[in-house]
């Protein structure tokens, strides 16, 4: 028997460079060493279940920099699901974040929720809405809703265009399917365009992504298994060249937290998914794993069969890097190098482009003084730059910086492949 | 435990977000990169020199004991509240109050990150030469109270060769300025000796005026590989000894360049016995003129084969592969020992053949790494605390490499300090007489003992 791998923090402290929350709040318990110190704590029973316990657990943004810069190999990741997940059987989470974990879990609830919540924008008077804030963001600088749920809007099947090179899959994760069609028809163009077949599958929902870091890893099981099986059928049904998403976050889900997930459910079996996961195909989540890529960087593998406009004058733009961009799949280098070299931009480096902004999934609602402090700095240099565009590959970044913009600032937030797909040439 | 009437004088002086005493905050203060851990029973965070110094009025009034802390980044237990009482962290008191190249300093609080240094300085093509492993994250403060080096050392000096002024509280309260802007200054003693390397035990620093200098114009960086440990030491004696003196000079053993190769993937070469990796800096053509020398002498020595870092980024990897050295132990048994003899240069070769003499004797696992040149060594050893009979060989094994150390004109520690760590082993390297004085001076400057009590004086 092979020992499990040793998951010990040595204290090193090299973490504390690289935590967007420490680097803020400059107090240790606020860092990922002091994160898994309390978790020690609380595992040895030195420490029970407390309100401020879960508080000092959960002032995370889940963002992985201290799992990458980590020496000693530690899954904070892993670590701090677990903390959050048994810490969330005493103390329950607050219920605004429950009701999002409970809107999650279910796709026909997310599609009420979503056509309540038009219908409500459309209603909310102006005085009212801008009396009210979301964390820092104030309500009438949320996205609006799509006008219809985007894959409701797409065949199953969209055909290559041109030369046709390969299959792929597109994993459209819940915030392009109702808050930004616009990145979704970008990135299905963009890969037709480039000669790929794309499908859809159907019965696709939330990665879970949201449950696994809100401690309701039940549920998020669930969602994994509802989306295995809606994938394993396309993937297994003719060659698949690559599982594409347009948000790193829902790709970290399929790529790492996915096999994470099953091996913990393979040793610790959850009733609640009998009959599920064994029906799958063997080892697809591995090999879903193993194909998922980031739209940016598979464009930027395919950029010569990329086809632009010869009168394109070209946007100027800065960048806002993800975390799961930098830290999951560690493609933040490729995105600039596109931004640099593809003639729709004119990219302006700024010095922070890497600096976290404080969306953090939920973070951004729960710590809002936090998370203003980690924008203020991101918000001066993109300022200054005087840019007409500010592109980021994440929805909840997306969020987090329109809503910290004002009506003065010219500045548009959207997603790269939006700009890109501007400029193809039909 | 401090009684919640002195709890709210103290928060009279600083507001509460400030002030840490709940159980869940404080295990968060009790540990460092060392191994030993105790609470203290309360944090405070002070912002200004007035504070620290209302703060240690108050802690003397009530001989709490009072530990200093910056990022907690000791390897030698030097900011654990070993007789609990209160912690005074630095992290927020962390401005840059003066760049001043064209006098050549720069004045910090003790909060600011040695990192940042750097890059405040990077504009004006300046740099502050300590460069500990933990850079990126030690403050300037804990880099004084530990004299904290670094690889780059071995040319440039230690942190105190680059203080020129201090502000100091004392326990009293009562707050002293020594030093100046000037480089040069012998007004009275040179005091920032007394306090550089003190380890928080004989006052807190609130300001210092730093030396910088101007960053080389050209930079190099090779690394070699040997079959033998042996050679790679004797290599690091001969270079030195021949009068050639690079920037930085490491040396890593063949069990510490796997620990790095499984984590960083770089592509170092795992069957090497020995590895020196080696910076030397200045203008272009006499940068070149040294490399061609060292080759020489590696050949010499049975180098197998040199390689130079080919571009800026390639040699910041190798750096930050280096820099993740002491972590990746951690990956090999739940607890890592680190110690840092020093030696005379010319005594590496038969340091490091003790260390794995020793280390074979009590059957552990040994990773040798040194700033070689400077003939400081980190032997580092992982073993498990838990487990006694282990533990027991790991101190018989420290203690025979400190003796071994001792034996060769050598010292405790070049770097890491004797904190909690080394403190009984003060007499090997001093005589009682020596220790004394140390204790006199404590006694003067901190009579009822309140800085940082448990420690080695
Ligand atoms: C990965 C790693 C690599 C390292 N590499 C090196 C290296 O190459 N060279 C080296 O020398 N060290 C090294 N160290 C050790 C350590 O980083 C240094 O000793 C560093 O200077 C400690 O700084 P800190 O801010 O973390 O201080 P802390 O660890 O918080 O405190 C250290 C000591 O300073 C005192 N102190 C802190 N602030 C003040 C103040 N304002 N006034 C008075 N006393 C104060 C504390 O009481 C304590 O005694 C390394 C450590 C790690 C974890
Ligand atoms: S970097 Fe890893 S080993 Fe170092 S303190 Fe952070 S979690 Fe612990
Ligand atoms: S995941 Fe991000 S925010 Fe959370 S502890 Fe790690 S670095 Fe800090």
């Amino acid at each position: 028997m092979t020992a499990p791998p040793i998951q010990n923090c040595g204290k090193c402290g090299l973490c504390l460079s690289v935590c967007p929350v420490y680097q803020v709040l400059k107090q240790e318990q606020a860092s990922p060493r002091a994160r898994l110190q309390l978790i020690k704590a609380f595992e040895k029973k030195d420490l029970d279940a407390s309100p401020l316990l879960k508080d000092l657990v959960s002032q995370c943004l889940m963002c992985g920099a201290c799992k990458v810069v980590c020496p000693s190999g530690i899954n904070h990741y892993g670590k701090f699901m677990d903390m959050r997940e048994q810490l969330a059987r005493s103390l329950p989470e607050p219920p605004a974040i429950r009701s999002l974990v409970y809107l999650l879990a279910k796709e026909y609830r997310l599609r009420m929720g979503a056509g309540l919540a038009r219908f409500g924008q459309r209603l909310t008077p102006k005085f009212l809405a801008d009396k009210y804030r979301i964390g820092n963001i104030p309500v009438h600088r949320f996205p609006t809703m799509n006008a219809a749920p985007f894959r409701q809007t797409l065949p199953d099947v969209i055909p290559a265009r041109g030369i046709r090179r390969g299959r792929v899959i597109y994993f459209v994760g819940c915030a392009t399917q109702y808050l930004f069609g616009d990145t979704g028809q970008a990135t299905v163009d963009i890969l037709s365009h480039l000669g790929y077949e794309v499908v859809v599958p159907k019965g696709l929902t939330c990665c879970g992504i949201p449950m696994m870091f809100h401690g309701a890893r039940d549920r998020a099981a669930l969602n994994m298994a509802a989306n295995l099986t809606a994938m394993a059928d396309a993937f297994d049904n003719g060659p698949c060249d690559a599982v594409i998403v347009d948000c790193t976050t829902c790709g970290a889900a399929l790529k790492d937290e996915y096999p994470g997930l099953m091996d913990t459910l393979n040793r610790r079996p959850d009733p609640a998914l009998s009959g599920r996961l064994d029906i799958l195909p063997p080892d697809i989540h591995t090999r879903i794993a193993g194909k998922t890529r980031d739209i940016l960087s598979f464009v930027h593998e395919h950029q010569t069969h990329l086809e632009m406009r010869p009168d394109l004058s070209p946007n100027k733009v800065i960048y806002h890097a993800p975390c799961h961009t930098r830290n999951s799949f560690n493609t933040a280098g490729t995105v600039t190098d596109l931004l640099a070299t593809l003639p729709c931009f004119d990219y302006i480096p700024v010095r922070d482009t890497a600096a976290c902004c404080g969306g953090g999934g939920t973070f951004f609602y729960e710590y809002p003084e936090i998370a203003a402090k980690m924008m203020a700095g991101k918000l001066c240099h993109a300022r200054d730059a005087d840019a007409q565009y500010w592109l980021t590959d994440c929805p909840v970044c997306r969020i987090n910086l329109h809503g910290s913009l004002s009506e003065q600032d010219r500045l548009t937030v959207v997603h790269p492949v939006t700009l890109i797909s501007r400029g193809l040439d039909a | 435990m401090i009684s919640p009437d002195l709890t709210n004088q103290f928060l009279a002086i600083v507001d509460s977000a400030r002030w840490l005493d709940k159980k869940e905050q404080l295990f968060c203060y009790a540990y460092d990169a060392f191994v030993e851990e105790s609470m203290p029973d309360a944090v405070i965070f002070p912002e200004t020199t007035e504070e620290v110094s209302q703060i240690l009025a108050l802690a003397s009034a009530h001989q709490l004991p009072v530990t200093a802390r910056g990022a907690g980044t000791s390897v030698c237990g030097a900011p654990v509240p070993a007789r609990h009482g209160l912690v005074i962290c630095f992290s927020q008191m962390d401005r840059i109050i003066e760049i001043n190249t064209k006098d050549r300093y720069i004045i910090v609080e003790p909060g600011v990150v040695n990192a940042d240094v750097q890059a405040a300085l990077a504009p004006d093509k300046f740099f502050f030469p300590p460069d500990p492993g933990s850079m990126d994250m030690s403050t300037i403060g804990g880099n004084i109270a530990q004299n904290a080096g670094g690889p780059r050392c071995l040319k440039y000096g230690v942190t105190l060769d680059y203080i020129l002024g201090l502000e100091v509280v004392l326990a009293s309260g009562k707050i002293i300025t020594f030093g100046s802007k000037n480089i040069k200054d012998v007004t009275g003693y040179k005091l920032a000796a007394l306090f550089c390397g003190s380890e928080g035990t004989l006052g807190l620093v609130t300001r210092a005026i730093l030396k910088v200098v101007p960053l080389p114009e050209t930079v190099k960086t090779i690394m070699a590989t040997f079959n033998d440990l042996d050679d790679t030491a004797t290599a690091v004696t001969d270079i030195i000894g021949s009068g050639i003196l690079p920037a930085a000079m490491e040396l890593m053993d063949q069990l510490t360049l796997n620990a790095i190769e499984d984590k960083a993937g770089l592509g170092l070469d795992r069957d090497a016995a020995g590895t020196l990796l080696i910076e030397v800096d200045g203008v272009a053509e006499a940068c070149d003129k040294q490399i061609r020398q060292i080759s020489q002498k590696l050949h010499a020595n049975h180098a197998v084969h040199i390689q130079e870092a080919e571009s800026a980024a390639d040699r910041e990897r190798l750096w930050t592969a280096r820099r993740s050295a002491y972590g990746v132990f951690a990956k090999l048994a739940p607890d890592i020992i680190s110690e840092d003899v020093t030696v005379p240069v010319s005594r590496v070769p038969e340091m490091v053949r003790r260390i794995i003499q020793i280390t074979d004797k009590y059957k552990l696992k040994v990773g040798v790494l040194a700033h070689a040149g400077d003939g400081n060594m980190h032997p580092m050893i992982p073993a498990d605390k838990s487990n006694a009979e282990e533990w027991e060989r790991v101190m018989a094994a420290f203690d025979e490499i400190f003796r071994a150390a001792a034996d060769l004109d050598g010292t405790l520690s070049g770097e890491h300090g004797i904190g909690l760590a080394k403190a009984k082993f003060l007499p090997l390297v001093m005589n009682q007489d020596t220790i004394n004085f140390m204790k006199t001076i404590k006694q003067a400057v901190d009579p009822d003992g309140i800085l940082n009590p448990g420690k080695f004086v």
